[in-house]
């Protein structure tokens, strides 16, 4: 389990406080299930991802109160590389302008762990994974911008790839038969993908998240997130307004709060989730 | 983009160094056959040799060139390591310790213990002796780096242009400070100044590449262990940290570490720019940016440029000599020219 408890994190200048970032938000992830974070630019869902990931460096005017744990363990007491072998995170944007080969790339997901033969295995079946393979000798640089979302995704994957960490047996004893979850966190992982590979990218997640993975994504996408989201997170101004299933949460008065979007929610008989059709902004402007 | 086996690569610079290393030390202004050359070093080894060597070219040979050529190896090592290094560390390929101010930082601390070495420092000369150069050269250029670095990057990212100005402001700062100095100092100061303002391997003795010989080898040997961080860093700090890297502490033992190296060799011979900007960068052409690929094989790579052009400084104007330093610039400027103008020599820009 990956909870936080009464977390606040803000932006504290010497000249101006802003409002927080992420008010005062008590979450429990569940293990098996994919979680999706939604709501407008700005809401905080990405300051909220980097809390979870245990982000250490970070900018130095930000405040964080409140605590993370995994497994009831504090992210802040993991030694740095135990962490890395525990949770993985896939940026909004990766900006690596050195001509790595792709597969070079993946394999760096393996890097808490050593370049050995089992990573060698690994970044290969990651690269088949994401079907990313008949590009593995080209110059990463060179990808375009979805194809370079996919390699990044496969390096993410491989880094806490199942039985991927040799088992040590003296954590293991310390640990009796506590479960070791792992921790899988997305930002806008499917940004620059078209849409049969944004199909492709949540169907492999879903399939990723056993149940000793916890996914937590945000997402911008509605439908998306109707069809493929376990649980649905709604944010705004840094607070949880809603929380639940799919079909619980993307209603249109909901949306409505989170987004100042006017929707329909439509039901058809091909599929057992929500359609969620935009329709236009709640407030209309008209220009000056 | 093709690249070269990297092992094969090290086997052939291994082999060249070899060769340019024989090579340098039988050439000069005193031609020194090869079998005198191979009699020394068995002499030197404990076998007995068969006719004596004549003592002048004894001399020549241990006394001079051979301090002078590991010197230049060690120097040339040095340099094209750290600027690998401190390419990586600040995500850029531009980022040589020349460009960026850290050798002009050096060099001023050096010329400040040359010019007042024997009135404001003088208690520091007496404090530290053969070591007074080295050390006070690797504080400023350790102060320049960390500045450079304070300057040019904002929560974790380093803006390219901030730290190439930077670099143009900190170079004309650490200009000016060593033209003052310039101008206050004797006769016999201003020709040591002049040495270290165009870069020179004729000083070299034992005793020197004893001195400098710690503030070397251990950066040659501890920078490579930070091969793969260095290789996550390339990602960004972020990315770096969330695979397990203790960023914080990698970053402070980078910044030491060629800190270390650059200020050494700055003492012992004076500027030498481009050779930390060219040898990485072409290097990154033909094995790829791995750095755990890279890192040794620049060190190697720097340390055979350096021999070979030591040795064109050496020969080309017999029985005088070019400053080493101008000879890496006639080299360095016209490929960091072609670098700009360049999409394909750009990491990156290769379609």
């Amino acid at each position: 389990m990956l909870r936080t408890e009464n977390l606040r994190i803000s932006l504290t200048n010497k000249r101006t406080t802003t409002p927080h970032l992420v008010e005062n938000v008590s979450l429990a992830f569940k293990p098996g299930e994919l979680t999706l974070i939604l709501g407008a630019n700005g809401a905080g869902k990405s300051t909220l991802l980097n809390a979870l990931a245990g982000t250490r460096v970070r900018h130095p005017a930000l405040q964080q109160q409140g605590r993370v744990t995994l497994d009831n363990q504090d992210l802040a007491q993991f030694p740095a590389k135990e962490l890395a072998r525990r949770r993985a995170v896939m940026p909004q944007q990766v900006q690596l302008d050195f001509p790595f080969k792709v597969h070079e790339v993946i394999a760096m997901g393996r890097s808490p762990y050593g370049m050995d033969s089992q990573s060698q295995r690994i970044t290969d079946q990651a690269m088949a994974l994401l079907e990313v393979d008949h590009l593995q000798h080209r110059d990463y640089p060179s990808l375009s911008g979805g194809e370079q979302q996919r390699v990044q995704l496969a390096r993410v994957l491989a880094q806490i790839w199942p039985h991927g960490d040799k088992p040590r047996p003296q954590a293991d004893h310390e640990a009796g038969h506590v479960k070791r979850h792992r921790v899988l966190l997305l930002d806008e992982c499917t940004s620059a993908l078209d849409p049969a590979h944004q199909h492709q990218v949540l169907d492999i997640i879903k399939q990723f998240t056993t149940p000793d993975i916890i996914s937590c994504a945000v997402l911008h996408d509605l439908p998306l997130a109707a069809r493929y989201g376990d649980r649905v997170i709604l944010m705004k101004q840094g607070r949880v307004i809603a929380d639940g299933t799919p079909r619980q949460v993307l209603t249109a008065d909901n949306l409505a709060a989170t987004y100042d979007l006017r929707t329909r929610i439509l039901q058809h008989q091909e599929v057992d989730h929500p359609i969620i059709v935009g329709l236009g902004r709640a407030t209309q402007r008209g220009l000056p | 983009m093709y690249r070269v086996n990297p092992i094969a690569l090290w086997g052939i610079f291994a082999a060249a160094l070899v060769v340019a290393s024989a090579w340098s030390l039988v050439t000069g202004a005193l031609h020194i056959p090869s079998r005198e050359l191979v009699a020394v070093l068995k002499q030197g080894l404990g076998f007995s040799a068969i006719e004596p060597v004549p003592l002048h070219l004894e001399i020549t040979l241990l006394q001079i060139r051979l301090p002078r050529l590991v010197m230049a190896l060690l120097v040339g090592a040095a340099l094209a390591l750290s600027g690998a290094a401190i390419q990586g560390l600040f995500r850029n390929p531009l980022a040589d310790p020349g460009l960026i101010g850290v050798s002009s930082g050096a060099a001023l601390g050096a010329v400040s213990i040359i010019v007042l070495g024997d009135t404001l420092f003088s208690s520091w000369v007496w404090l530290s002796g053969r070591w007074a150069l080295p050390v006070a050269a690797f504080v400023a250029s350790l102060i320049t780096t960390l500045v450079i670095y304070r300057i040019s990057t904002r929560s974790g990212y380093t803006q390219v242009a901030t730290l190439l100005l930077a670099g143009i402001a900190i170079n004309a700062i650490a200009g000016a400070a060593t033209g003052l100095l310039t101008f206050i100092a004797d006769d016999s100061e201003l020709r040591s100044i002049t040495f270290w303002s165009m870069g020179s391997l004729t000083q070299s003795s034992w005793q020197d590449v004893a001195a400098m010989l710690p503030f070397i080898v251990i950066p040659l040997l501890l920078l490579p262990l930070f091969a793969p961080a260095l290789n996550g860093f390339l990602m960004g700090e972020t990315v770096a940290e969330h695979l397990g890297f203790p960023i914080r502490w990698v970053k402070r033992c980078i910044i030491l570490l060629t800190a270390m190296a650059v200020g050494a060799a700055v003492a012992f011979s004076g500027v030498i720019g481009f050779l930390g900007l060219v040898v990485p960068h072409l290097l990154r052409l033909v094995i790829g940016p791995d750095h755990r690929l890279l890192l040794p094989a620049s060190a190697l790579c720097g340390a055979l440029l350096l021999t070979v052009a030591d040795m064109f400084a050496r020969t080309v104007v017999a029985p005088a000599e070019l400053p080493i330093g101008l000879i890496m610039a006639i080299i360095g400027g016209p490929f960091f020219l072609a670098l700009l103008l360049s999409p394909a020599l750009k990491p990156g820009g290769v379609a």
